[in-house]
């Protein structure tokens, strides 16, 4: 390690130091903080969207579940109230049912095609709770969803079961918007209805923008457990819960494959988007003229053997070697300021007369100066630096003397 | 030929096309579109096979300065050439403009002026001109690379010129020539003359002065035609940086300005420059083409990354040079290779010729030796006292063999050499 730095001015001034690994990493963050800061931010603002997104636990107004957002409390009363719960896990348990019953279809999203369409030719009435718009379209095709909605609602309609029940908390809650002969109940002020009721052939189909009045925590505020019940106890002596299983994996959906499911146009914009670039690939590639090679010149650093021996002293700890070369080389300084022919400072028949004239001239005595310019080797790293800076001083002294 | 980047574009424009005509007969009709522009523009574009080149201009520059080359773009073709031209030069010419726009009418000559600030000594070539001449649409281009060859020579930069002025007064004082009116201190017989007032004493001829009524003083002056041989080591330990310059370029400075110096004193210099081989040899040169000479056989040498033969060069030196002569090796006092190599062939060389050494030492060695403070900078000391100790001891055998030697550093090195020489020719051992 070479630690002392070139004085101002001198020859020595190396043109571009190095960089130590500290300023390439400092680069490095400079560079780089932009990218970071964005990332992050992408980070901070994708966990406040997820926190804010409402969840929905896999046992969601589920009729054997006790947790806040299950159904359990409403499956209860309708037993207690003498309604029939039974309660399918899958479409084939509806087929199964009474035919008079009223189906209670919930998550929708878990249903597939074939049983959405089988639903649909089902003669039974439904009731359905926040349903996805494929499966509106499917199901009750004259209602179409709109936007959501929070808060409170008045009923506002000729429906008895929202009639008896009075304000219902939704909070939030999607709305719907029926063509032809439909009951609209809970109209936001945009006018759209929370609470749809259409007739599909003989049956009734019952849309119901939100899960909250259903569930255990919920059934007790405002009006809701009226409408929970008068809705789904309303018509018939049982109903059928349903909330389905996620559908086995190859059972309707996903069979096509994205290629089946984009359109050729999309296809042929993809084909011709390689083919541009291919054009700009090429358009690049090709070079206004050769890249120049040339030989450069070998950049060897005159010192290098000398730092190269320094750092093999130090490794192999050569006190008696570094104190040697310190002592000669102060000696040889010393030697011509004293007056003395050069040629003495290193023959060991004239110490005496060295250290003589050295203390002399210093505040040291002969002792002092015959140890510092001919003593043992340093016992260790601190003697050695004690050693130069003595020598420093002799030197120093027989200059001013 | 060559794309460009008006097509890339297009087709991506043109990729929305097939999204409102999903056939694929919509897309052959875009590429085939694309394909006829590109054929008309290949067609259209001016001929670059009908362009002749020709060059003018500067072919040697002191290295900082800048060379001007004039490239003459000749339309043989029949058609206006709109084009984007590159004149290609390795990196170290510092050529620019890097590519310029030329417009050359049918039949006709247009000039492209190139400056050149080479950054590195020796030769730098025209690689090639390359023309990209793009057609009426912008989509495509015809484009060709040809060789216009030319070649501008970066000369060393001789910084140590300045020394010149102070070491020629210096010189004019050793001859007489002097306007003060100083006795010549040479040792050579040069005239009689009339004693005039303030003339030494000493210096009166009393057997001239007994055949005339005058005084007659005897005139000396420093001999002159005396031969130098310059000899650069271009091995091994040439290249080596001290502070950001290699050791070769100091040692070329020191002889320049001691070549310069040696022939306004009449001396004849000759030069060589060796490694392995010969690499630079100038001869026989006049005063007045010496330093143009030594300049232009010293610009293309680099640093040579092999051990200097030094039998081999005492033996080149010793055939081309019969009589005494000063022998001035530009080196490196490196312990092994002097040790090894040149160390016993001295005192062949010096039977026959008076040797002078001159090394460039390294300012960083005395900095580290002078570093105090902690455990590395006290073993940095140490190793470059060990180093220094090692060049005093070289330097001692070497002037023990009756060699002279200069050891200074690199921003000194070239005075320092000049006033050796001149030394030597006042007391006349040349």
């Amino acid at each position: 390690m070479v630690t002392q730095t070139s004085p101002p001015g001198g020859a020595q001034t190396a043109p571009a130091a190095e960089p130590s690994a500290r300023q390439v990493a400092e680069r490095r963050w400079r560079s780089a903080r932009g990218v970071v800061a964005v990332l992050l931010v992408m980070v901070v603002v994708a966990v406040i969207l997820a926190a804010l997104r409402p969840a929905t636990s896999p046992l969601a107004l589920d009729p054997t579940s006790p947790k806040q957002d299950g159904g359990r409390a409403l499956a209860e009363l309708l037993r207690q109230r003498g309604t029939e719960v039974t309660v399918a896990r899958n479409t084939e348990a509806v087929f199964t049912a009474d035919p008079g019953s009223l189906v209670l279809v919930t998550r929708t999203e878990r249903l597939t095609d074939r049983d959405l369409s089988r639903l649909s030719a089902w003669q039974v009435d439904l009731l359905l709770v926040r349903p996805t718009s494929f499966a509106l379209a499917e199901l009750a095709p004259q209602v179409r969803r709109r936007e959501p909605v929070y808060g409170n609602a008045d009923p506002g309609c000729s429906l008895e079961a929202a009639t008896r029940a009075g304000t219902v908390a939704f909070r939030q809650s999607d709305t719907y918007e029926a063509t032809g002969s439909a009951t609209r109940c809970y109209q936001s002020d945009s006018g759209d209805s929370r609470v749809v009721q259409v007739q599909n052939g003989s049956n009734t189909v019952t849309v119901l923008g939100s899960a909250e009045p259903l569930t255990n925590g919920r059934l007790t505020e405002e009006g809701n457990a009226a409408l929970a019940l008068n809705l789904a106890a309303g018509t018939g002596a049982s109903i059928v819960w349903l909330v389905p299983d996620l559908p086995e994996s190859g059972s309707g959906a996903g069979q096509q494959s994205l290629g089946d499911l984009l359109p050729f146009g999309v296809k042929l914009f993809f084909l011709e988007l390689l083919v541009a670039v291919i054009l700009v690939a090429l358009w690049r590639a090709r070079r206004l003229g050769p890249v120049v090679a040339e030989a450069l010149p070998v950049v060897v650093r005159s010192a290098e053997t000398v730092e190269g021996r320094a750092r093999l002293y130090r490794a192999g700890h050569a006190r008696d070697r570094a104190s040697d070369a310190l002592r000669s080389g102060a000696r040889e300084r010393l030697v011509p300021l004293l007056g003395l022919p050069r040629g003495r400072a290193q023959d060991p028949t004239a110490a005496q007369e060295i250290v003589t004239a050295v203390a002399r001239r210093t505040a040291y005595d002969e002792t002092y100066v015959g140890a510092a310019l001919y003593g043992p080797e340093p016992v260790d790293d601190a003697g050695l630096i004690a050693l130069s800076d003595v020598l420093d001083d002799l030197e120093r002294q027989v200059r001013e003397s | 030929m060559a794309l460009t980047g008006r097509l890339g574009l297009l087709a991506l424009l043109t990729a929305v096309i097939p999204l409102f005509a999903p056939t694929w007969w919509t897309l052959f009709i875009v590429w085939g579109v694309l394909l006829l522009g590109v054929l008309a523009d290949l067609a259209l574009a001016g001929n670059v096979r009908a362009l002749r080149f020709h060059r003018s201009g500067d072919t040697n520059v002191r290295l900082g300065g800048t060379a001007g080359v004039t490239l003459i773009v000749e339309n043989l073709g029949r058609r206006r050439l709109k084009a984007r031209l590159r004149d290609v030069w390795p990196p170290s010419a510092g050529a620019t403009p890097r590519t310029v726009r030329v417009d050359v009418p049918a039949g006709e000559r247009r000039r492209v002026e190139m400056t050149l600030t080479p950054t590195r000594r020796g030769d730098r070539k025209a690689v090639t001109v390359v023309v990209r001449s793009v057609g009426p649409l912008g989509l495509a281009a015809r484009q060709l690379s040809r060789a216009a060859p030319w070649t501008v020579r970066a000369l060393p930069a001789f910084p140590s010129r300045r020394h010149l002025p102070a070491k020629l007064a210096r010189l004019r004082e050793l001859t007489g020539a002097h306007v003060a009116l100083i006795r010549g201190q040479g040792t050579e017989f040069d005239s009689l003359r009339e004693y005039v007032d303030g003339d030494d004493v000493r210096s009166i001829d009393w057997r001239a002065t007994a055949r005339r009524n005058d005084i007659v003083v005897r005139t000396w002056r420093p001999e002159r035609d005396r031969r130098i041989y310059l000899v650069l080591d271009t091995g091994r330990t040439s290249a080596g940086r001290v502070g950001d310059i290699p050791r070769l370029d100091c040692s070329m400075d020191a002889a320049m300005l001691l070549g310069a110096l040696a022939s306004r004193a009449g001396d004849r210099v000759d030069l060589l420059a060796y490694d392995r081989r010969v690499r630079a040899r100038v001869e026989g040169a006049s005063r007045t083409d010496l330093l143009p000479a030594m300049v232009h056989a010293m610009a293309p040498l680099e640093p040579e990354l092999i051990e200097c033969d030094a039998a081999g060069m005492v033996s080149t030196l010793m055939a081309r040079v019969r009589q005494r002569c000063l022998v001035v090796l530009l080196t490196e006092l490196n312990t092994a290779a002097i040790e090894e190599g040149l160390l016993p062939l001295l005192p062949q060389l010096t039977a026959r010729h008076l040797v002078m050494i001159a090394a460039v030492s390294d300012p960083r060695v005395g900095e580290m030796a002078a570093a105090r403070g902690d455990l590395a900078s006290v073993y940095d000391a140490a190793a470059a006292e060990r180093a220094r100790a090692e060049r005093r001891r070289l330097t001692a055998e070497l002037r023990g063999h009756g060699v002279e030697v200069v050891d200074a550093p690199p921003d000194e090195i070239a005075p320092a050499l000049a006033d050796a020489y001149l030394s030597l020719k006042a007391a006349g051992r040349l």
